[in-house]
């Protein structure tokens, strides 16, 4: 009896004590939020407070003289001591240890100038979410926000007229008023990637300038080395729509309004044009390379991250990639020295052209105080000019003096204008009624090319009739006018 | 105050035939029901008939949408990237049978007394709990010319030069991708078989041993009308999924050279020719396929083992006698 009142008892306690741990544990896990909605809550009040500011701070910032132009790197601003931080999305320079040199080098000018810095994984986003929260440091990667919103929260660096003598596309970021808000780290621009031990041990001395050139090392590649000429990324899909697309436009053509404005309205935008040039050049490379036998042996399981060591040793030709794709190539094995980049084989009356545009842009916090805006400044006109990043990057060159590796010789850098008002729509109908899909996913277009020219099944002039069809089936049906 | 009363009757009489017992029961039903119900009409039927009307207009994701009556259904069957998509699943229907006979083989050895049968069924069941993405990747380099399956061939006296391209080649990559999905699901069938066959009586065996029948004879004779039903089902499944095929083509190929079935040719309309209501229509056509070949299955079945259980062996022999006149005359022809 007595037992079981024991018995009876503990289980009591038991359970109240359970019950107690049950309240416990929902109360910490109630405040727990609560706390951290407070935190979260006071940023964004504060953030919304400078935010409010700015406006009347900006002409300020502007009148107190601190420009991009009017700073003399290793001579200006010497005795500043402060603390900035930079935010980035390039955590595999973090992590390596390049971040960390980079800054060594500039402490050794401005010793004084603590920099901190950050790589952050999903740069897009959480970029966003911290630049609303205010408290973000001093420099970062200008993300995805309208122009409109650029002097909320970015100090400007002068105006772009002013900023082109230095540095290269300078009108990416800019507000109403002509300033520029944001300096790129690297460019990219859209050219061949190559192998130049290769290219030695072929004999090919010339870089290619017109299809046939093209053709030629490629054979001259398949003759005298064990190389694969072209290698097509086949398999991986977005290599083939994603990059062949990619050279539409003003380096087929020459023509800076092709792309957006004239495309959608051309009767016959896949004709031969004769000389080399146009859209039906470009694909033909392809066509040809493959029905001459100067691609890898088995395009079905070609494999993107394996390509890398590949081409880095030797044992790859060519690729059609854009320049984003140097650093890794380079990186992937022992021979980085022999990746090049050419521009795009294709010559419009005697000129080659690539279109190029910024990566990331360097954006300095406008609510910064007014030692970080010019610290901020200093670093990044450092960064640009005297770190030779962009460099290490392998991309096309943001500062208009720092030296560079990357040689466009004879190349005309243009930009694909935008789509004219009115018609912005355009492009993206034409693409879905058409099938097609230009710059939008249409890999299986190209892969198609592939397939056609290996099996034999269809002539490139059929496969372009058939573009043709399709094309002009999709404006009529959308009712274009065809001007051109 | 008539009409009052009446309602306070009315009331009454509800009140009174929710205490009874069939009202009750009606009650418990329909609250039993109505969440299972719901979540099914909201999130099956509801999207579905969204996606029927769909199928009637020219549209994208964003934007206007235009009426275009059946003109999508018509270009379902004009166009013969769609419906010519089809022949292909004739490759995995082709695939599923193999699989089926090869399951069925197995899970007939298998529920017989063999050595380490567990760790074969586990070895040849495994392939199934591996995710279909994965499985791709592992056969993509599986077929890539001098990888593992050309090495193991060559292991086996050929020589690499005589080996096709088992994706480049468009004669038999198609078999090549079936290879992987029979590779994947015969297992499965065959755990579902061995269950069907455990369910036998045993002494059954027994007594048809006593009469001499041998093991094909046993398993003509006992196990093959005893899992009838698993068997029907199984053959229904693979045939539905054969035309609807994707994970394969989608992750080995992309639905490249030659091998985008329906599914594929559909994604690929509907997310980046962004053709919503043509892949709605090709959607509703694939159902509509799906249910004939079910019924015809259905069909098909209650006449092959319409006389599993007759007692009357009289019956079967002349079952028996008219499936070898119709073989000689298929012989003869």
């Amino acid at each position: 009896m007595k037992l079981r009142k024991v018995l009876a008892l503990t289980l009591a306690l038991s359970m109240t004590f359970s019950l107690a741990a049950c309240g416990g544990s929902d109360e910490g896990a109630a405040e727990a939020p609560a706390a951290d909605a407070g935190e979260t809550a006071a940023p964004a009040d504060e953030a919304e407070a400078p935010a409010a500011d700015a406006g009347e701070e900006a002409p300020a910032a502007a009148a107190s003289d601190l420009t991009y132009a009017s700073i003399k790197l290793g001579e200006d601003y010497k005795d500043l001591t402060t603390t900035i931080k930079f935010i980035h999305h390039k955590t595999d320079r973090e992590e390596d240890g390049t971040m960390a040199d980079l800054i060594a080098k500039f402490n050794e000018v401005y010793p004084n100038i603590t920099v901190e810095t950050e790589g952050v994984t999903d740069y897009q986003e959480d970029s966003l979410l911290r630049l609303s929260s205010g408290d973000w440091g001093d420099i970062m990667f200008i993300p995805a926000v309208d122009a409109a919103d650029l002097p909320t929260y970015f100090l400007p660096y002068g105006t772009v007229d002013e900023m082109s003598e230095y540095v290269n596309f300078a009108d990416q970021w800019k507000d109403a008023a002509g300033n520029c808000y944001g300096i790129g780290y690297m460019g990219n621009a859209q050219g061949i990637l190559y192998n130049k031990k290769v290219f030695a041990d072929a004999g090919v001395t010339e870089l290619p300038k017109t299809p046939d050139e093209f053709i030629a090392a490629l054979q001259a590649i398949k003759d005298n080395t064990d190389a694969i000429p072209l290698y097509t990324n086949y398999a991986a899909g977005w290599t083939m729509g994603g990059q062949w697309d990619a050279y539409l436009g003003a380096i087929t053509t020459g023509d800076e309004t092709w792309l957006n404005q004239k495309f959608v309205h051309t009767a016959e935008p896949f004709k031969d044009n004769g000389d080399g040039t146009g859209a039906y050049a470009l694909y033909k490379i392809l066509y040809d390379a493959v029905e001459k036998g100067l691609i890898e042996e088995d395009y079905t399981t070609t494999d993107w991250e394996g390509c890398k060591p590949m081409i880095n040793n030797g044992e790859i030709g060519t690729m059609v990639l854009g320049s984003w794709a140097i650093a890794q190539m380079k990186a992937a094995g022992d021979h980085p020295d022999d990746i090049g980049y050419m521009p795009f084989p294709i010559t419009v009356n005697g000129q080659q052209y690539a279109t190029a545009g910024p990566d990331y842009c360097y954006g300095i916090n406008v609510n910064a105080s007014d030692d970080n805006k010019a610290a901020a400044m200093v670093f990044v006109k450092w960064m640009v000019e005297e770190s030779g990043w962009c460099d290490l990057e392998g991309g096309y060159p943001i500062s208009k003096t720092a030296p560079t590796s990357f040689v466009f010789d004879g190349v005309t850098v243009v930009n694909n204008l935008t789509s004219l008002p009115g018609e912005e729509d355009l492009m993206n109908e034409m693409n879905a009624e058409s099938e097609l899909s230009f710059n939008a996913g249409g890999d299986a277009k190209i892969q198609a090319i592939v397939e056609a020219a290996f099996t034999g099944t269809q002539t490139y002039d059929e496969i372009m009739a058939d573009w043709t069809t399709a094309w002009n089936a999709a404006q009529d049906s959308l009712g274009i006018e065809v001007k051109y | 105050m008539a009409a009052q009363a009446n309602t306070v009757e009315n009331k009454k009489g509800f009140l009174q035939w929710a205490r009874s017992r069939k009202g009750q029961q009606v009650i418990i039903i329909v609250a039993f029901m109505i969440i299972p119900l719901a979540l099914l009409f909201t999130f099956t039927y509801l999207p579905f008939g969204e996606m029927v009307g769909y199928s009637f207009y020219k549209m994208k994701y964003v934007g206007k949408r235009t009426f275009v009556g059946w003109k999508n259904y018509a270009s379902v069957f004009s166009r013969k990237d769609c419906f010519g998509a089809l022949k292909l699943s004739l490759y995995y229907m082709g695939g599923s049978i193999v699989q089926l006979a090869l399951a069925l083989y197995l899970a007939t050895i298998l529920s017989f007394k063999v050595k380490g049968g567990n760790i074969f069924k586990g070895f040849m069941f495994f392939p199934y709990l591996i995710n279909g993405i994965a499985i791709g990747f592992i056969f993509k380099f599986f077929y890539t010319r001098g990888f593992v399956f050309d090495t193991v061939l060559q292991w086996c006296g050929f020589q690499l030069d005589n080996l096709p391209y088992w994706l480049r080649d468009q004669r038999i990559n198609n078999i090549s991708l079936v290879g992987t999905s029979v590779w994947r699901y015969f297992g499965q069938n065959m755990v579902l078989f061995i269950g069907a066959i455990m369910s036998v009586d045993s002494e059954l065996y027994e007594a048809a041993m006593l009469d001499g029948a041998n093991r094909f004879a046993q398993f003509r004779y006992i196990i093959l009308p005893s899992i009838k039903t698993i068997v029907t089902l199984n053959v229904i499944l693979s045939i539905t999924g054969s035309l609807s095929a994707f994970e394969p083509p989608y992750v080995i190929t992309s639905g490249a050279n030659g091998t985008g079935t329906y599914f594929v040719v559909m994604n690929e309309i509907a997310h980046t020719q962004q053709k919503v209501g043509l892949a709605s229509a090709m959607a509703v056509v694939l159902l509509l396929i799906i249910f004939a070949a079910t019924i015809l299955q259905k069909l098909f079945f209650k006449y092959v083992f319409r006389n599993a259980e007759d007692e009357d062996f009289g019956a079967s022999a002349r079952r028996e006698k008219k499936l070898a006149r119709y073989a000689a005359r298929k012989a003869g022809r």
